[in-house]
């Protein structure tokens, strides 16, 4: 019985095309993701993209969003019986119910079992495919495959096909079966998505309790190095296996619900719902039959009247049936509803960027509405688009609609019409969200403006091209369901194409420019380029419109002949309308194609790229040539804030260092606003290469050894009109700011190398060159930070229009105004700086204070009051504990100047720090253990003033440790003081985080700190670990004397530049013989501990004392740059504590540093107090594999 | 009047529907008869302005219904054979919605109509009731007050008593024969009693063509005295009368078969005059086409 079920329900499954389709899905998705490589989660760098890690992204990532596809198939199961009606059949029939809900339950397993191969095979042809990338690819390894497809898929497709089996079962409810699938799936998202927004380090109980596997894969491998991935399975233990378990309970239990209560009777199926529609009929019936028949009288007589006001009603009409046929649709409204969850849910962490709490301001939380929101108004758009082409057709109200005396293209135009109107309710829902979410986040300044233009200006307009792109569709194409797959098609295509190469965006239907609002500009500059695109889009969409008016279906026969008749009887009435669309389309097209293609020169990402490849291939021969360095700086410079241009006249002394004459001149203009440059000796130029960045001049009397010179300069940036994307972001109406990189650099310039491995092998480069080891005779006189300058005398008149201030490194000497600008005089006097400066300007209030003789200024946007006190208290904090630490403070000024959040960081120029609007200015602090990134952040660019303006490296390996590392470590001390050292353990818990998954997705080699070159990881985040460590192994002050002698022995150097190994030497001095280990370690190897807390136990002595066991298992490894690790010989200092209180907030009861020379060791203390919890390097002060197993409880025996 | 000239139709499938069809149709009821696939439909769906014809013409007093769609459906009341309606939609605003299309702009006068037809069509007491709770009947006859809206010239009825019980049948029809007076309706239908009670002119139509075209009574009239019938109590028995005589039907009668036959004068002993009605002159055009 339970076999016939079975085969019945599977012959079917296999009969349905909707099977293969659903086969195809899952197949050509891991298809890509194995052959393409930037398709699926891994992207560039070294991880096999058929290796274990990758397939293991690929099932866990393809099996959680098909969920929705295992929903598709097991759904329907039952529910079929009730739809066809079939179910009185079937249970009037003596069926067990084993058998019934058995046999359809095996069918629908094996059918979605099928259906998920899809991912194997798909896996597996992707690896043969001509294009696929060989170098990461291996032979096939079957495991690697059917392992996730096991334990994640195959359990997945259990638990949750028996989950929406019984829901379905028991509900039989068709608006249940469709969105069950859609509502796990977001619900688990927004689960995973809160898990990952909030940075949890410890995700113990997320990854057992996670469904679908997205969180747990991705706890579990985190760490993994290239090696690892490229080698490891998901083993059967731990959190994995106990969250497989659990899940295949649940399945269980779910299965068993369904048997108990699924009633196994006709009239109990029924029930009141099934059986509604008839007891309507009948009821209506009963009420009939006391009815009689009325007399027939004549009807009264109407007057037909068809003006354009009938039009209009007509229109209205239609609109508001069709708006009801979708509001009064269950379906509509559990996608309001599920779409309010999410932008309620995200708009809870507008308020946290990066892991900062910050003000949700209007931008912000428009952000996260967008990316909680939109998707669901997609949806809308694209589905309904679909139903109200077809919903005549479908209810069979067509031949009555057709025959109506109704203009095509009103009914046409009220689908769009009601289409539009929902999506402006759904929009207007979304407002609401947002505005209860700031308040209850407890912010009240609400920019209605700001949420009017984004979401009905700018969001509306490109929901209302979807419409029309999807009416288009649905009325051309015969099937509605082809019609999705196209519309769904479309938007996928949309950015495949952009990827690879197509970045017009005149040719990627509905995409408009892209644009960034910020408090400080608006929506600047980007307001026109907005404009044109979307006006465009709409005309080429209302001229879609007109084609599928002429094209629509009325009428019961709906071939190509017949429709193309239609279409000519139609012409004549639509042609002016669509000859004016065509009209402006073109005309608005050809506006926008001027703009972006030939007042600016329209470059592609890919055209960018082959640009800085040329440059590396004709002009890295003249890396090494001996040029002469800046010594003094004078510019005048006119900023026109309005015309987002500048203009700037000015000099460059130039001194030649070298033992040898130099009788040519090369420079690097990477931001092509170089006009005209000057010698003041004849010269001639020998080669003009614009195009790729780089010009040669002749002088026709060499500069002799320890000559100067003078060099002029024009250099000017214009903007025309709009461009198609990438805006230069240094130039705004409010908020202009742009460095050294518009003015010339001498010599060739490394910075502007490709870096990307594979984007490198796109542009047939070969490998990356690493920087010079330190000692290169070169590179050992060349500085880090500005390789073609020493330390420089600087000078410059800045102007702007009259209502913004300019600034730009130096003390103001006057400021003046002269034919309505406003003009200042910088002068930075006797001291010298790194050739690194910048220039701002825009509409600033000053907040001025002053440390000892150090006038403090900061440059803000009225409205950002929020943070000024902190960041002044910062500035003295930094000032005080850097002079008594690492020497004096070199300026009378310091400065912070906040710039739009187009880019988001903050940068150290001499005395000045740009500061983005987004991080920090908006900060916001509420409970006391908040990371306070502001306070840190501006310590940290304060730091750079020691570290980068008076220290400077030589352009070597390690050289930037330097000047980030000590940056970070000087500003971890800073914030110390004022937060207490556990806030700062919390900080650096993430930044061990951080750094063991930025050595995770290393895609070169990781290098030791001291030979650190392009890995931020590196610099910041085990450099500030490593920095901590070391100064609470060898202590504060001690560490702090070795770089104050550090910095004073190398200050204001100018050749040869101090590097790394100086620096080691200098950590060297400072620790003691038996700690030297820690040097090696920490600066010159890659080293891993693995500590962790094996059990911890409690025996009350007498005199209210505890005795504390502590077992413990300790190893340490060394690893190669890509991941391979050693064991290492263990003798090695670690702290070792006992703790009262909650993991959250220990209270130390006990710690000391002990010697560890086995891998098992038990240790013994004696503590006053009862305790809660040991571990062994508590507070992970040494840089451990798995931070989160240091710590027990204690038990007592 | 009606007058359709040579209409011809030809599906993409290959289905020849209309042959050639020329009727002149005056006011009142027209009664269309043919079987199933006879072509009823797709004639009816070309007036209705939903379908192209290959060739031929229609004029209504002077409107050319296959060129002038829109001032067509102007004047068109169209029930089809088989048609759905918006289900969460109540009857009245459906009504009121259709009423608008129909040009009824005045809000008055169409309160006044579309109460009117609810009250006629006996919908009145469950307007307010979404269409999707209808019974088949109830459904039927909105469809025909949807078709009576706005004083239509010429009203198009597809099969509309299929499917309703016997009284529902003649409430309908009651009310359908109230309003053609003056104005043009076509009924097609294949159950002739239908044509016989409210028809002054009929036309019967088989594969396409047409078969015959007049006023009922004269239909009958011309077969009088030509109808014979006689009791068979075996199928070899009436299969055996097949053979060799023009038989117009067969009815199960207690058990046994009543063969009709048509004959000039009496086929056989055995065979009894029988009163000719509407029936036979059906039966007796679809068998004689066959014959042929």
């Amino acid at each position: 019985m339970l076999w016939t079920f079975f085969w019945f329900e599977l012959k079917l499954r296999f009969r349905s095309i909707s099977t293969y389709i659903f086969f195809f899905i899952p197949f050509m998705m891991m298809f890509f993701f194995v052959s393409v490589e930037d398709f699926g989660p891994i992207g560039p760098g070294k991880v096999l993209l058929n290796g274990p890690y990758a397939l293991l992204q690929g099932f866990s990532q393809l099996t959680g969003f098909g969920s929705l596809l295992i929903a598709a198939i097991f759904g329907p199961a039952i529910l079929r019986d009730f739809q066809q009606d079939t179910y009185s059949l079937i249970f009037t029939k003596p069926v067990s119910k084993l058998a019934y809900l058995g046999g359809k339950w095996a069918a629908s397993f094996v059918a979605t079992i099928f259906v998920f191969s899809g991912l194997v095979l798909g896996g597996i042809v992707g690896t043969f495919m001509p294009w696929a990338d060989k170098t990461r690819m291996v032979p096939i390894q079957l495991w690697s495959y059917l392992q996730p497809f096991f334990s994640l898929t195959a359990v997945n497709i259990f638990f949750l096909g028996a989950l929406f089996f019984g829901v379905a079962a028991l509900s039989r409810r068709i608006v249940v079966v469709y969105l069950q699938g859609v509502a796990v799936l977001a619900l688990y998202l927004i689960l995973a998505i809160s898990v990952i927004a909030t940075n949890k380090l410890d995700r113990f109980w997320p990854s057992i309790v996670d469904p679908l596997g997205l969180i747990f894969v991705q706890s579990i491998t985190r760490y993994w190095t290239v090696v690892e991935r490229n080698s490891k399975h998901l083993d059967w233990t731990g959190v994995f296996l106990y969250n497989r378990l659990l899940w295949i309970g649940v399945g269980i239990v779910a299965l068993a619900i369904t048997y108990l209560l699924f009633p196994m009777s006709a009239e109990a199926l029924a029930g009141r719902r099934a059986n509604r529609k008839a007891k309507q009929a009948a009821e209506a019936e009963e009420q009939e039959k006391g009815i009689r028949p009325r007399a027939v009288t004549q009807l009264p007589v109407v007057n037909q009247i068809f003006s354009s006001g009938t039009t209009w009603l007509q229109f209205a009409s239609m609109t508001r049936i069709r708006l009801q046929n979708i509001l009064r649709e269950i379906p509509f409204w559990a996608i309001a509803i599920l779409m309010m969850i999410f932008c309620a849910i995200n708009g809870a962490f507008a308020g946290e960027v990066n892991g900062v709490k910050v003000w949700p301001v209007t931008y912000l939380m428009l952000n996260v509405l967008q990316g909680g929101g939109f998707l669901f108004l997609y949806i809308v758009a694209a589905l309904y688009a679909g139903e109200l082409i077809w919903r005549e057709r479908d209810v069979r109200f067509n031949q009555i609609h057709d025959a109506l005396p109704l203009r095509d293209w009103t009914d046409w135009f009220s689908k769009f019409a009601a289409l539009a109107i929902a999506e402006l309710l759904l929009l207007t829902i979304i407002l609401l969200v947002g505005v209860v979410m700031q308040v209850v986040a407890g912010y009240f300044n609400f920019e209605l403006g700001h949420y009017l233009k984004e979401l009905y200006l700018i969001g509306f307009t490109q929901f209302a091209m979807i419409i029309l792109l999807a009416l288009f569709v649905h009325t051309v194409v015969g099937n509605k369901f082809v019609g999705h797959a196209i519309v769904i098609g479309f938007t996928i295509l949309i950015p495949v194409l952009y990827r690879y190469g197509i970045e017009n965006r005149l040719l990627l239907f509905g995409e408009i420019t892209p644009y960034t609002y910020s408090d400080m500009n608006g929506y600047g500059h980007f307001v026109w380029a907005l404009f044109w695109i979307t006006l465009y889009w709409l005309f080429v969409g209302s001229l879609l419109g007109v084609v599928a008016i002429l094209l629509a279906r009325r009428g019961t026969e709906t071939s190509w002949i017949v429709r193309l008749k239609l279409l000519r009887e139609r012409f004549p009435r639509l042609a002016v309308l669509a000859a004016l669309f065509l009209a402006f389309s073109v005309a608005t097209g050809s506006w926008f194609f001027y703009n972006t293609h030939i007042r600016n020169e329209f470059r592609t990402t890919k055209n960018n790229r082959e640009v800085q490849a040329e440059y590396e291939r004709r002009h890295k021969k003249n890396e090494r040539l001996p040029q002469p360095k800046v010594t003094a700086i004078d510019i005048n410079v006119d900023i026109f804030p309005e015309r987002r241009s500048f203009q700037a006249v000015g000099h460059y002394t130039l001194i030649n260092r070298t033992d040898k004459p130099i009788d040519e001149i090369h420079l690097t203009e990477s931001r092509e606003s170089i006009d005209e440059v000057r010698f003041d000796r004849p010269f001639h130029n020998t080669l003009s290469d614009k195009k790729h960045f780089y010009e040669i001049y002749k002088l026709e009397q060499p500069l002799q050894p320890g000559e100067s010179m003078r060099m002029d300069f024009r250099a000017s940036y214009t903007s025309k009109g709009f461009k198609d994307g990438n805006e230069r972001a240094e130039l705004a109406y409010n908020g202009t700011f742009f460095d050294r990189d518009y003015f010339p650099t001498i010599g060739y310039d490394q910075n502007i190398e490709l870096d990307e491995p594979v984007r490198r092998r796109d542009e047939k480069l070969g490998e990356l060159e690493e920087l010079a080891p330190p000692g290169d005779p070169f590179y050992s006189n060349v500085s880090l930070f500005s390789p073609d300058s020493e330390w420089v005398t600087y000078h410059t008149v800045v102007s702007t229009s009259s209502d913004q201030l300019a600034i730009a490194p130096g003390y103001l000497k006057h400021d003046w105004v002269e034919n309505g600008r406003r003009y200042f005089d910088y002068d930075m006097g006797d001291t010298r700086i790194d050739k690194f400066f910048s220039y701002l300007s825009g509409r600033f209030e000053v907040k001025r204070d002053a440390w000892n003789d150090v006038k403090l200024e900061i440059y803000y946007t009225p409205g950002h009051e929020f943070n000024l006190d902190k960041m002044m208290e910062s500035a003295k904090a930094g000032l005080d504990y850097y002079g008594k630490n690492f020497g004096p403070y070199q300026f009378k000024q310091y400065r912070v100047l906040e710039y739009p959040r187009y880019r988001t960081f903050a940068q150290s120029f001499p005395n000045t720090v740009p500061f983005s609007e987004e991080i920090g200015f908006i900060e916001r602090l509420k409970k006391s253990d908040d990371l306070d990134l502001l306070y840190f952040v501006n310590a940290h660019e304060l730091a750079h003033q020691w570290w980068g303006h008076q220290l400077v490296g030589s352009l070597t390996q390690g050289s930037n440790m330097m000047s980030e590392t000590l940056a970070e470590y000087s500003a971890l001390k800073v914030m110390e003081k004022k937060y207490g050292e556990e806030n700062i353990r919390k900080y650096l818990k993430y930044e061990l985080d951080r750094y063991l998954r930025g050595r995770a997705g290393e895609t070169r080699h990781e290098p030791p700190l001291s030979l650190v070159q392009r890995e931020p990881y590196v610099w910041y985040q085990k450099g500030a670990l490593v920095m901590y460590a070391l100064s609470d192994y060898i202590g504060e002050d001690k560490l702090n004397a070795a770089l104050r002698g550090f910095l004073e022995k190398n200050r204001y150097a100018t050749g040869p530049y101090p590097d790394t190994r100086g620096f080691v030497a200098a950590m060297r001095g400072a620790t003691p013989p038996e700690l030297q280990y820690l040097i090696t370690d920490m600066f010159e190897s890659i080293v891993l501990y693995e500590n962790k807390a094996v059990s911890a136990t409690v025996t009350p002595e007498a005199g209210n004392k505890y005795r504390v066991m502590l077992k413990v298992d300790t190893k340490k490894h060394k690893s190669d740059g890509s991941g391979n690790e050693t064991p290492m010989e263990l003798n090695d200092l670690i702290e070792v504590g006992v703790f009262s209180g909650t993991k959250e907030h220990l209270k130390p009861l006990h710690m000391e540093k002990q010697w560890f020379k086995t891998q098992e060791s038990t240790v013994e203390f004696v503590v006053d107090e009862k305790p809660t919890f040991a571990g062994i390097d508590p507070y992970n002060k040494l840089i451990d594999r798995d931070p989160t197993d240091n710590l027990i409880a204690v038990e007592e025996k | 009047m009606l007058s359709i000239q040579n209409l011809t139709k030809t599906y993409s499938s290959g289905v020849r529907a209309l042959r050639g069809i020329s009727l002149e149709i005056p006011q009142g009821m027209f009664g269309l008869l043919g079987p199933n696939g006879a072509g009823k439909s797709t004639l009816m769906k070309i007036l209705a302005t939903l379908l192209e014809p290959d060739n031929g013409s229609a004029q209504l007093d002077g409107l050319n219904l296959v060129t002038q769609k829109d001032e067509t459906r102007k004047i068109l009341g169209y029930l089809p054979q088989e048609f759905g309606v918006y289900p969460k939609m109540p009857a009245i605003d459906l009504l009121d919605h259709l009423a608008i299309m129909k040009g009824i702009t005045n809000r008055r006068e169409r309160k006044e109509t579309v109460d009117g037809l609810l009250q006629q069509t006996n919908l009145w007491d469950n307007r307010k009731k979404a269409l999707g709770g209808y019974s088949g009947g109830m459904k039927q006859r909105f469809g025909i007050a949807q078709a009576l809206l706005a004083n239509p010239k010429l009203i198009i009825v597809d099969e509309p008593t299929a499917g309703l019980d016997p009284a529902e049948r003649n409430r309908f029809l009651n009310l359908l024969s109230g309003i053609g007076r003056n104005v043009v309706v076509i009924l097609s239908t294949h159950i002739v009693e239908d044509v016989r009670e409210l028809c002054s002119r009929m036309a019967i139509i088989s594969q396409g063509q047409l078969l015959l075209e007049g006023a009922p009574s004269q239909a009958i009239e011309a077969l009088k005295g030509h109808v014979w019938k006689k009791i068979v109590a075996t199928d070899a028995g009436r299969e055996a009368l097949e053979k060799d005589l023009h038989v117009i039907s067969t009815h199960l009668v207690g058990g046994l078969h009543e063969v009709r036959v048509y004959a000039a004068g009496s086929p056989g002993a055995d065979f009894v005059p029988a009163e000719a009605d509407l029936e036979d002159v059906y039966f007796f055009n679809l068998t004689a086409t066959e014959r042929n």
